[in-house]
């Protein structure tokens, strides 16, 4: 019963994890970068709700208005700190990611102190009794969302016409340019669509734990990084399943007292693991290299 | 004065002129705090820009000239701080010797640098399955993974949460061994780079697989670099923790290690003199930031220091720029400010100063491409 | 080549500045107090606590006319709880002529500190760096109290409680939590069943797990900061099973955070503040609150009060006592008056943090000599 219990949880955990590994895989397939910023606009969205909170009390408006106010960021951080690079190192833009991140929690410590804000009007609490385990509402709500959100992109991606310039740009941007799509459209659009998965994310933690300081997004930024590398990363199905596949881990890990302190330790020794079976992660592609 | 002018002018003194200047520096600081006129602040920022020129060097090994991305130098630098700092406070107690005994020191360099490298070399063989941002990915794993376990070790191993114990230097000179520990490692990765292997190295970066089809054993130099790299981080990480009355692991996390490849890429890739005056510049610029910003204006270090980072890479890399570049650049300010300032001998010389170190990454930037 | 000639210039003109600089050294008559602490990152509520309180016993020394007419004056340096950085400020503050010194806020950085201040025999007395460790070296005092001993008094509590199980949830990556629970452990008697929980500071957004593990246990031992017990304790807040929080002085600042009317479990912890503890209690509470709001209002800065009052008051006994105390009395000799004073049985009083009498004194070994308080944050919602 408890090690269901820590399943379940794992998987609600996932959920959030997933939906972050989504936007950075989509980010990365597309841009080529590793968009360090990507677990700080969590914290922005976190902020956006919080403050829309204290004018109108209901959270779905908050939400959308999070939605919206990181989408627009999203877009305004590739327009002046990633396209003007561009053609340049991929290290550059790393490394101006790691600066737009670290922008971005200063700001938000400047804006709203250092003392951590509590938007309890977000939170979801109580459950579904089936025998003796108890289903949160907030678990139902992440994995729902999640799922929905996967299969929604996934078929937007493959079958929509913004869609499939989104997979060419992201096989060959010169050939996609060529063929007549507007590639900087397209990536900005990815931007957005990746910083409003962030949005959602941001407030499918802040349900389950309403608590909100400027490191909010950090860590669960890089667990998704890696959660994205295990799936392979650029692909969605990926993103999802090595999401959720490190929530459960790590659930399970804090589940055992004597592991609970190494719990980071295991998660990432599993995910040297993986790549090592296949260099590619879970579901991503091995490409030869042509000479 | 011609008599100065025609010595640097020797093809010898030439070549190794980062050595002499690094040297210079170390005399007279060394001189100066001898005799007690060097400020104790002062003193702990020379440790601070030797500790990270050598992360940096060590570092731009890996990313600059083998061309992988690593994420987890901290991590190496961590096993490094930690085996070398406990054998030297071991050797201190056991011998019942001073914290300033030399020869303690140098026996945790040389094991802190071995364990590093041990652990280097371990890292560097699945560097040969992966490629690019997968092997960042582990490396960054890497450091995590040694942070958590360090840190959770029973408390007599490596103190746990507050930390292992290690012996410190006496300030006043100390930094004197670090600048020398950085001349050893300029002498190496300097030498072996401008040898065939390591043109073989570059070549490994340009294109592996035509490097493999002529013939070089990539298998070998590529944990050939990890390794050399990390035993340098390992040495650093020894320099660090005889800074320090202990040593926690929370100080090497990723965000250490970003700092480190920040260094690297702003120096320019694959410049040993860039990544050293990068980091001495980016180690100045923070350690003045923390010390000039005090009380609330402490909340503006971060953002400034974001904004110079962002400013930075976008003049230098932006394609769009280039024209800009080419008007407003270390050159053009150097001539403005002659221009405006007459010819103040001073004010030249300063000029001359600023501009030379930027000119010289350039130089070597050019050159690479 | 006229580049390295400029080098080598530049590295002799720099040299030049520090020489320059290190000889002139201001004065202007006031005694120098140095104090570093985290102003930015996810710690800066303590060290804004600490800052601003001992800011403003400051100036109300210096309102009243300070020590016989000289003023005091505070500098604080941010060290982003990070220990690397503590030296660069211990340096800018020694070369801005700190006589004494506050410490810093936390434990870590406080480690630093003193071994750098043991050397240069600066006198510190840290408002709230808990571990024993920082107390190793004859210049460092503490006004919080040690770690080993909030075990010790919390075990002992609890087993006067007669449960037969508890639950404990604590942080596995920082001194504080680690140090404490260890020391809780040793004490507590065998006969308790201890169901552990804990989370690192990688793992601090979410306690979903760490509920389900502690749901069934009735009383909770939480020796964390409030930023994550307000977390768990609003995570928890339906599990009917949970009936006590009990926690440390870490707890403190709960209801800045947290409307604890909305949280139906009893939230007890083991504190040297509380704000109604006694009268100067009161002033200090009413005071900081119209200077500063109540933000970053916490025990930290409670004790920061206390430390630059405890201090003051040590000096003018000591001017009282004939020795000569003034803006160029240099560090050590600072350090050797301060020394006599706290170990040889100088009692503060109109402690902030010295329970319901007010008074503060030190052993002779050192360590801090107050009431330790039980307050009730709030009682079980019936």
């Amino acid at each position: 019963m408890e090690f269901l219990t820590s399943l379940l949880n794992g998987l609600s955990s996932g959920g959030t994890y997933a939906i972050i590994a989504i936007g950075y895989t989509m980010v990365y397939g597309i841009a080529k970068m590793l968009n360090f910023a990507h677990g700080d606009i969590i914290m922005v969205g976190g902020y956006a709700m919080f403050s829309t909170l204290l004018l109108i009390n209901q959270p779905v408006v908050a939400l959308i208005f999070a939605i919206v106010f990181c989408m627009i960021l999203g877009v305004c951080i590739e327009r002046f700190a990633y396209r003007p690079l561009r053609g340049a190192s991929p290290l550059a833009v790393l490394i101006t990611a790691i600066g737009v991140s670290s922008l971005l929690q200063s700001l938000a410590q400047i804006i709203f102190g250092a003392a951590p804000k509590m938007p309890t009007r977000l939170q979801i609490s109580g459950a579904i009794h089936i025998g003796s385990l108890a289903i949160s509402y907030g678990t139902i709500v992440t994995l729902a969302v999640t799922v929905v959100l996967m299969v929604a992109l996934t078929v937007f991606v493959k079958y929509s016409k913004v869609g499939r310039a989104m997979v060419a740009v992201s096989e060959d941007r010169g050939a996609a340019q060529l063929m007549g799509i507007n590639t900087n459209a397209i990536i900005a659009i990815t931007f957005a669509i990746g910083s409003a998965l962030a949005a959602v994310a941001a407030y499918l933690m802040l349900m389950k734990a309403p608590s909100l300081t400027n490191t909010l997004g950090a860590m669960p930024g890089i667990k998704a990084f890696t959660a994205a590398v295990i799936g392979g990363i650029g692909s969605i199905p990926g993103a999802m399943l090595g999401g959720v596949l490190l929530g459960v881990i790590e659930s399970l890990s804090l589940s055992i007292p004597v592991l609970a302190p190494f719990t980071d330790a295991i998660e990432f020794a599993i995910l040297i693991v993986i790549l090592l079976v296949k260099p590619a992660g879970l579901l991503g592609k091995t490409r030869r290299e042509k000479v | 004065m011609s008599a100065i002018i025609a010595f640097f002018k020797k093809p010898f003194i030439r070549k190794y002129a980062n050595y002499f200047i690094i040297a210079l520096l170390t005399l007279v600081f060394g001189l100066l705090s001898a005799t007690g006129s060097l400020k104790m602040g002062n003193q702990f920022l020379m440790e601070q820009i030797a500790i990270a020129v050598l992360l940096a060097v060590s570092l731009g090994m890996v990313v600059g000239f083998l061309g992988e991305l690593s994420l987890g130098h901290a991590g190496f630098m961590c096993a490094g701080a930690f085996i070398g700092g406990k054998i030297a406070q071991m050797m201190v107690s056991a011998m019942g010797v001073s914290q300033n005994n030399i020869l303690v020191l140098l026996v945790s360099l040389l094991v802190g640098g071995l364990t590093a490298a041990l652990f280097g070399f371990i890292i560097g063989l699945p560097a040969l399955r992966l490629r690019g941002d997968y092997l960042a990915i582990v490396t960054l794993a890497f450091g995590e993974i040694v942070r958590a376990v360090v840190m959770n070790l029973p408390d007599t191993m490596f103190g746990g949460t507050l930390g292992v114990e290690t012996p410190r230097f006496d300030r006043k000179y100390f930094f004197v061994i670090a600048l020398l520990m950085v001349l050893v490692c300029l002498a190496v990765t300097q030498n072996l780079m401008h040898s065939k292997h390591g043109r073989a190295i570059i070549s490994i970066k340009d294109n592996e697989i035509a490097a493999k089809a002529t013939g070089i054993d990539i298998t070998r130099y590529k944990l050939f670099v990890f390794t050399i790299s990390s035993f340098f981080a390992g040495v650093a990480g020894v320099l660090y923790s005889y800074t320090q009355s202990r040593v926690q692991s929370a100080t090497f996390d990723y965000n250490y290690s970003i700092e480190i490849l920040v260094m690297v890429v702003l120096g320019g890739m694959g410049s040993i003199n860039g990544s050293m005056i990068a980091a001495a510049l980016i180690t100045f610029i923070n350690v003045k930031l923390q010390t000039v910003l005090t009380g609330n204006l402490a909340v503006l270090q971060n953002v400034i220091y974001a904004l110079i980072l962002i400013a930075i890479v976008i003049y230098r890399n932006a394609p769009g720029l280039k024209g800009f570049r080419e008007k407003y650049n270390s050159k053009t300010l150097l001539a403005w400010l002659k221009k405006k300032l007459g010819k103040g001998k001073v004010a030249d010389a300063e000029a001359t100063v600023v501009a030379a170190g930027v000119e010289t990454v350039e130089k070597e930037e050019a050159k690479d491409e | 080549m006229k580049k390295i000639l400029a080098i080598v210039l530049a590295a002799l003109m720099i040299a030049g500045c520090c020489v320059a600089f290190s000889s002139c050294k201001g004065n202007d008559g006031t005694i120098k107090i140095g104090l570093s602490g985290p102003l930015t990152d996810s710690a800066a509520v303590y060290g804004k606590g600490v800052a601003n309180a001992a800011q403003m016993a400051i100036d109300e020394i210096n309102e009243k006319g300070g020590l016989n007419g000289i003023k005091f004056e505070l500098k604080v340096m941010d060290d982003v709880n990070d220990k690397t950085k503590v030296q660069n400020n211990y340096a800018a503050l020694v070369d801005w002529g700190m006589q004494i010194s506050l410490g810093c806020v936390t434990t870590q950085p406080a480690l630093e500190f003193k071994t750098l201040s043991a050397t240069d025999d600066i006198f510190f007395m840290t408002p709230s760096a808990s571990a024993d460790a920082v107390r190793s070296e004859a210049n460092g005092y503490q006004m919080c109290f040690a770690d080993k001993k909030q075990g010790v008094a919390a075990a002992n509590y609890v087993n006067g409680l007669g449960l037969s199980k508890i639950g404990v949830f604590y942080q596995s990556d920082i001194d504080y939590s680690k140090g404490i629970y260890q020391e809780f452990r040793n004490n507590l008697s065998g006969s308790i069943t201890v169901v552990e929980a804990s989370f690192t500071n990688q793992t601090k957004t979410d306690f979903t797990q760490q509920v389900s593990l502690l749901k069934d246990c009735e009383f909770i031992f939480m020796p964390i900061y409030y930023q994550e017990a307000s977390l768990f304790m609003t995570m928890a807040k339906d599990e009917a099973g949970i009936k006590t929080y009990y926690g440390c002085d870490g707890l403190d600042g709960l209801d800045t955070v947290l409307d604890l009317s909305t949280i139906p479990q009893a939230i007890t912890m083991l504190t040297h503040f509380k704000a109604d503890a006694n009268d100067y209690a009161k002033t200090f509470v009413a005071n900081y609150t119209a200077k500063y709001g109540t933000d970053t209002l916490n025990q930290f800065g409670a004790s920061a009060y206390d430390c630059v009052y405890a201090i003051f008051g040590a000096l003018k006994k000591a001017v009282e006592a004939g020795k000569t105390v003034d803006a160029s009395t240099s560090a050590s000799e600072m350090c050797d008056i301060l020394k006599n004073q706290f170990n040889g049985g100088y009692e503060y009083t109109g402690a902030v943090t010295g329970g319901t009498e007010g008074k503060v004194k030190w052993t002779a070994d050192g360590f801090v000599n107050k009431e330790a308080q039980v307050h009730v944050l709030k009682e079980a919602n019936s």
